[in-house]
């Protein structure tokens, strides 16, 4: 069934520019990836969400390319759309597909990730410094202000890990027992988070929490912990389907999950009120939540 | 024809090697966890994936093509595989399809290129994509998982099992450099593959079927992509939509960086597994000394720049 | 007569080599002087310290009666000598126009190309040489002829002094020689100072003033032509007599090896012809009449769409080289740089390369000990100097070139061997080697069919000479009544359609 959902995605994707004309009203959603776990669920909470509110929901996916993302926009603009929910690649390159909404008079709600420009009437997003400060606080409560902590970056430079990087060492730094010894990106990709663990596995002696800062780095670092059959806690981000099910086997300590699935569906909620002219915060945080067994 | 022994044409002739060396010298300098028999087997281990793809690279390049559809049919022969192995299909049988699997899709593109005379970059530009794209429907854009069956127990061996204390990624990496050696060094085809590198025409007007030669070297890096695809994906019990991206210029670097010419004829296996391991060893050693990842960018880049400058001009001196 | 360029005492060395020693030479006004040589006797260097891209380590040049040291190509051009290169120094994808003026366009007061102006000028120094080459036309669509021609166009359009011509007539068939001569002859009149380097002795003979001659660095003869005859400049070229410039070995009659009927392939409109075992057939022909394609027909490289080809009376379906390798047939093909050799490989990568089945079984795997010993077995028999089996083929002289290429034909042991210009850019000492070879191999059983621009070659070395003029057989001759004028008269009989076969 997944599969054939697949196709069909892909198909519509494919057949965008000859989709049908549209009875109920319709939402466009551009996300920046449908590579990743994450935000196909986001994008299913969405999917739910419009049609219990009676919305045609249309999909783009942007491949992680600004360039496909601003094509994606600029094809939803010339279809009847009253809406454009943007989940940006990139926050700054994201500003002139925002603009081109501006000018057509679309509003425009950011998901998950925001816009360094343009004119954004909601941004629907969790808390990643948050997130972060929870996972400090998860270390300190379980090894009760003891601890060498590993953190695994995600792709330098990008919000998440800046955010999730800063909320994280503001708790590890206010306690005085917990020390972070490895700091090393891995780009939130698994098979980088088993080899940067493996390296850093070699280098360190002692360690006892890794902190990744998403999912798919924790699951590639909990393989290395394994082999090298060394005792460490892992702490994951996301709480994508595998991570929850790590956490329940209890090879993963906790997942911070943000939840993928109600951004979508607050983010087709806000989308909602704006239309009904109701008024909406500018930003609208979607509360995170600490997977534990 | 004897020579005695010229310690600078040795030099020269060793740039990649002598790197590798004094790479590796320095580090040890810095940082005590580098030269430890764990350490050294891990960064094997870490170095086979590229390794092997590296190797099917450099039959490609030797030809004076270029394959970019690796990474694309490492994840898919991933997926494959990890389905496969998560229906409870017997392992050798899930391996050996996958393996034939890549090769297929590798002489397709191999085919292209032969018999269509489309540029091996565009054709394997199409393959990336395509093949990609092929990753993305069959697994739905999630990682599939290798299941509970028995048989992903044994799966599990082929990326994260021993031999006799060595890692079984790096045993197979061995094995597949010791084939390739011997396929470019004492065999028709190794011939071949370097004629048609050297000059086309020649080698056809020679009587060798270029065309053939090609697509069996496209199928030979796409079955070696699909073999690191399986490793990979044994390693982390799962396979990745997203894996393998941008692995083709790791591999294509190793290869380079080994003194094999992009413009085909000229080049040696061993240049490349020496290639890979300096790569393998420069990512190990960034993360042990944590290295802040913002440098190790710059840090990868300079190295490549100086191997390649440094080889380049040793052979511009010896010709 | 004033002396345009004169050196005196010129040294060059790389490394330890010595490639010059004390070398005079001069060019007068008015003058053409051949500079003789054989490979590697140092005539290219010599050219090179003159237009600026070799410095000399010692001596002195004086360029209309001033010292001069060109510190780089482009000034001596600017000086006003210009060379025109053995290795055609084209770029293919540009037109002939544009080759023509390359570096030095004329251009407006704002920098924009004037390409009428380029495209006349073009038109004029081609005309000089009588072609009608349209100057947009892009330059590796020409002939290997006529991009000759537009080298030498170049050279003219420049209006240089001295102008130095390295094997020029190469590859230009006897009607563009005889165009070339009468440029010559115009260039003379007017007072230009010409060098002229063959191979070609009669030539040299046919429209030089002076010789000088080259051996081992050193200049051992300048003078008149006229005070000099072939058989003393051959002398002073190699240092020893050579009893006979084309030794020949008659055929033993024999079975007929190959027969060739109503053949028609690309270039090649309906050719029939017979050859036995142990006889030399030479083909004669302008440049593009057709040879070259009849040979690659008969290989499968350039695959026949009619026609039947026989081997010792079992018909043969040759449609790619490999077949033609199967099916017996050995090629050795004109153009050594670009379908001959893999330049950047060794010795024995190439001279197996053909052959490799014979070292190897049906797994693939070769035999190398076997390779070896084949591969220094020719080395040995055709003294290819080289100082090592794996020496890249790029650094040996052109000769030995050819001999490797020669070499690489028989390795798969041919019954039929098939030579196209064999002794093009081949020294008088190498040349001689190659018939000898060929007179060998012959003498083995092999049915040789050897295509040459070089008459005296084809007159002197084959047992029979068939002549083709565009795509079609014109006239056969047997050895003893073929003549250079009754060839001549055939190889344009074609043009006019009309067949004296």
């Amino acid at each position: 069934m997944k599969k054939l959902f697949g196709l069909a995605t892909a198909t519509a994707m494919l057949l965008g520019s000859t989709a049908p004309s549209f009875a109920a009203d319709t939402l466009a959603l551009v996300v920046s990836t449908l590579n990743n776990p994450f935000f196909v669920t986001l994008k299913e909470g969405a999917e739910g969400k419009a049609s219990e509110l009676g919305y045609e929901l249309l999909v783009l996916d942007s491949q992680n390319d600004p360039a496909k993302e601003l094509a994606a926009v600029e094809d939803v603009l010339n279809k009847d759309v009253k809406l454009l929910m943007i989940n940006p690649t990139d926050s700054d390159a994201v500003r002139s597909a925002i603009r081109a909404a501006n000018r057509k008079d679309v509003p425009v709600v950011t998901l998950d990730r925001g816009a360094s420009g343009g004119e954004v009437v909601s941004h629907v997003a969790s808390d990643n410094v948050q997130g972060g400060e929870m996972a400090a606080e998860l270390v300190n409560s379980t090894f009760e202000g003891t601890a060498k902590v590993v953190e695994l970056q995600g792709v330098p430079g990008t919000s998440a890990a800046r955010d999730r990087g800063e909320g994280f060492n503001k708790g590890i730094d206010a306690v005085e027992g917990l020390s972070i010894v490895a700091s090393q990106a891995a780009d939130f990709d698994r098979t980088k988070g088993l080899n940067v663990m493996e390296n850093i596995l070699q280098a360190q002696p002692e360690i006892d929490v890794v902190f990744a800062h998403n999912d798919e780095m924790a699951l590639g670092a909990i393989k290395a912990i394994e082999a090298a059959k060394r005792d460490i806690l892992v702490i994951g981000f996301d709480g994508t389907d595998d991570a929850v099910a790590a956490v329940n086997d209890g090879t993963m300590l906790a997942t911070v999950a943000q939840q993928a699935g109600m951004i979508g569906a607050l983010g087709v909620e806000t989308a909602d009120k704006i239309l009904k002219g109701e008024a909406v915060p500018e930003y609208t945080p979607v509360p995170l939540k600490l997977i534990q067994k | 024809m004897t020579r005695s022994f010229d310690f600078r044409t040795f030099v020269m002739e060793n740039i990649p090697l002598i790197g590798l060396i004094v790479l590796m010298a320095a580090v040890s300098l810095y940082s005590p966890n580098f030269l430890t028999v764990d350490n050294l087997l891990n960064i094997l281990r870490q170095t086979s994936i590229n390794a092997i793809i590296a190797m099917g690279m450099t039959f490609v390049i030797l030809t004076a093509g270029i394959d970019l559809s690796v990474g694309s049919i490492l994840a898919f022969a991933g997926a494959v595989c990890a389905s496969m192995i998560a229906a409870d299909t017997p392992l050798i049988v899930a391996l050996l399809t996958t393996l034939v699997i890549g090769a297929a899709l590798g002489a397709a593109s191999g085919s292209i290129i032969a018999f269509f005379g489309v540029q091996a970059f565009i054709a394997t530009l199409v393959g990336m994509t395509m093949v990609r794209g092929l990753v993305l429907v069959y697994t739905d854009g999630r990682p599939i998982s290798t299941g509970d069956f028995d048989v992903a127990n044994s799966f599990y061996e082929v990326g994260g099992g021993y031999i006799a204390g060595i890692p079984i990624p790096v045993v197979i990496a061995g094995v597949v450099f010791l084939a390739c050696w011997y396929v470019l060094n004492y065999t028709r085809l190794g011939r071949y593959v370097y004629a048609i590198g050297g000059n086309e025409q020649v080698a056809q007007l020679a009587g060798v079927n270029v065309s053939r030669v090609k697509v069996i070297v496209y199928a030979i890096s796409g079955a070696l992509s699909a073999l690191a695809g399986i490793i990979l994906t044994a390693r982390l019990e799962s396979a990745q939509p997203t894996a393998g991206l941008a692995y083709e210029l790791d591999a294509i670097a190793a290869v380079v960086l080994g003194g094999t010419s992009l413009a085909g004829g000229r080049g040696r296996i061993t240049g490349t597994l020496i290639g890979a391991l300096i790569i393998g060893v420069l990512n190990n050693a960034l993360n042990i000394m944590d290295v802040s990842s913002y440098y190790q960018m710059i840090a990868k880049g300079a190295v490549i720049l100086l191997a390649v400058v440094l080889d380049g001009r040793s052979k511009a001196t010896s010709k | 007569m004033t002396a345009l360029l004169e050196l005196r005492g010129v040294d060059k060395a790389f490394g330890s080599v010595r490639v010059l020693q004390g070398v005079d030479f001069t060019v007068e006004s008015g003058h053409v002087v051949a500079l003789a040589g054989e490979n590697g006797a140092g005539k290219s260097t010599l050219m090179k310290i003159i237009t600026g891209i070799y410095r000399r380590d010692a001596g002195s040049m004086k360029y209309r009666g001033q010292e001069a040291r060109f510190a780089n190509a482009r000034q001596s051009m600017d000086a006003g000598i210009a060379m025109i290169h053995q290795e055609l120094n084209l770029l293919p994808a540009l037109s002939v126009g544009e080759n023509i003026f390359l570096g030095r366009e004329p251009v407006d007061s704002t920098g924009r190309i004037l390409w009428g102006e380029i495209d006349r000028e073009s038109r004029h120094w081609l005309g000089q040489l009588k072609q009608n080459i349209d100057p947009r036309t892009e330059t590796g669509k020409l002939s290997i002829a006529q991009q000759q021609m537009v080298e030498i166009a170049r050279a003219l359009s420049m209006n240089a002094e001295v102008i130095i011509m390295d094997e020029p007539t190469d590859s230009l068939t006897d009607v563009e020689t005889k165009i070339l001569f009468d440029v010559v002859d115009h260039l003379r009149a007017e007072g230009k100072g010409l060098v002229f380097i063959s191979h070609r002795l009669g030539e040299i003979f046919q429209m030089c003033d002076d010789v000088a001659v080259l051996r081992d660095g050193a200049m051992v003869h300048q003078g008149p032509v006229s005070e000099i005859d072939e058989d003393t400049l051959i002398r002073h070229m190699v240092g020893r007599e050579l009893s006979d410039q084309y030794p020949f070995v008659p055929a033993v009659p024999a079975a007929v090896r190959l027969k060739v009927e109503g053949l028609v392939a690309r270039g090649v409109r309906e050719v029939s012809f017979e050859a036995r075992a142990g006889e030399v057939v030479g083909f004669a022909g302008l440049v593009g009449a057709g040879r070259t394609e009849l040979g690659k027909a008969i290989y499968g490289a350039n695959p026949a769409t009619a026609g039947t080809i026989e081997i010792d009376g079992a018909p043969m379906r040759i449609g790619t080289p490999r077949d033609g390798v199967r099916a017996g047939i050995g090629y050795v093909t004109e153009d050594r740089k670009l379908e001959g050799l893999i330049q950047s490989h060794g010795l024995r990568r190439n001279m197996s390369l053909t052959g490799l089945f014979r070292f190897s079984g049906s797994s693939g795997h070769i035999d190398k000990r076997a390779e070896r010993a084949e591969i220094t077995d020719y080395i040995n028999a055709f003294s290819i100097k080289t100082h090592g089996i794996d020496a890249v083929v790029s650094q040996l002289s052109g000769g030995n070139q050819q001999k490797v290429s020669i070499a690489k034909s028989l390795v798969p042991k041919p019954r039929i061997l098939i030579l196209d210009e064999p002794t093009r850019g081949v020294d008088v000492g190498a040349k001689r080697e190659i018939y000898t070879l060929i007179n060998e191999l012959k003498a083995q059983g092999l049915c040789i069919l050897l295509m040459s621009s070089d008459m005296p070659e084809l007159l002197g070395i084959s047992d029979r000479i068939l002549v083709m003029s565009n795509g079609l057989l014109t006239g056969s001759f047997d050895r003893g009544e073929a003549d250079q004028e009754a060839i001549m008269r055939c190889t344009v009989a074609g043009l006019t359609e009309g067949t004296v076969q």
